[in-house]
């Protein structure tokens, strides 16, 4: 049950325009040297992320990205659907298309887990990320 | 993000058993009628089911399956990681693996917070009270 690459590559790329300087923004060149994404994947995911309004893009050869509003206004939960889709652990529940949705059994038990899932990507904004980038200390990491 | 056929297959398998507890054995082919599932595929889950001491198989002409463990004993979080691996959001970070402040950061402030609240989620639930049996008095009549 994992998030892709996609969704966890998007998260990385957005807290990193995220701690840029309001106002600021970053060519995809110097986000990939920053977060070792390749420019070309980057490229990919700014596509429905720019269409969801969680960058914005700034055109011309000294053009970059930044995010597309106020940060904590900017939630896990609207990045990762931006580039995973839903995040439903089982197809069925939203589709209403299950013939024996009114017996299943484990109906109940996959939409609990969905509410926690969604609960809790919905309640943790760049901000947040942010905060607790500058609580960790610097020395530690790599790159 | 999704859980795969194999672990929602082998909760269903696992229910179905439960449901048929006063039958000595369930054939693998009625379930697989009753859930809609090809046998092939259910008998692959219930290899594993097997495996990990969640049933056992009855020989036999009139062969199949019986649950192993009372339902009040089996967690359905426990069930779905043996089925699918694991039931982590991402993967863990590998011996020796290094990672950026930033990846660090995600881990820790996302994948971290979520991975322990789905472990909350299918940790606290049994396959008795799926079934709507969480009454202790009641669990009794699924003990083979």
């Amino acid at each position: 049950m994992r998030i892709s690459t996609r969704g966890k590559y998007s998260l990385e790329a957005l807290l990193y325009l995220a701690l840029l300087p309001e106002g600021d923004f970053a060519s995809t060149r110097s986000i990939s040297e920053n977060t070792g994404i390749s420019d070309g994947y980057l490229e990919q995911l700014f596509i429905p992320l720019k269409k969801a309004g969680i960058i914005r893009g700034i055109r011309g050869a000294q053009g970059g990205y930044l995010p597309g509003r106020p940060i904590k206004e900017i939630y896990v939960g609207q990045i990762l659907r931006a580039v995973e889709g839903s995040l439903e652990p089982v197809a069925c529940l939203s589709a209403e298309t299950c013939p024996a949705e009114s017996r299943c059994i484990t109906r109940h038990t996959w939409t609990a887990l969905y509410k926690e899932i969604a609960d809790c990507v919905d309640s943790i904004n760049l901000q947040d990320l942010v905060e607790s980038y500058n609580t960790l200390d610097q020395e530690e990491y790599v790159i | 993000m999704k859980i795969s056929t194999r672990g929602r297959y082998g909760i269903r398998l696992l229910i179905d058993l439960a449901e048929h507890v006063d039958e000595p054995h369930v054939s693998l082919a009625s379930i697989a009628e009753r859930q809609s599932i090809s046998a092939r595929y259910l008998e692959q889950v219930a290899v594993i089911l097997r495996r990990a001491g969640y049933i056992r198989s009855v020989k036999g002409a009139s062969g199949g399956y019986t649950l192993a463990r009372n339902p009040a004993d089996i967690i359905i979080g426990e069930a779905l990681r043996i089925l699918e691996g694991d039931m982590l959001i991402i993967d863990d970070l590998r011996p020796g693996e290094a990672e950026s402040k930033l990846q660090h950061c995600v881990r820790t402030t996302v994948f971290d917070r979520l991975n322990k609240r789905i472990s909350n989620v299918i940790d606290s639930v049994t396959l008795a009270s799926m079934l709507g049996t969480v009454d202790p008095d009641a669990s009794y009549m699924y003990f083979i």
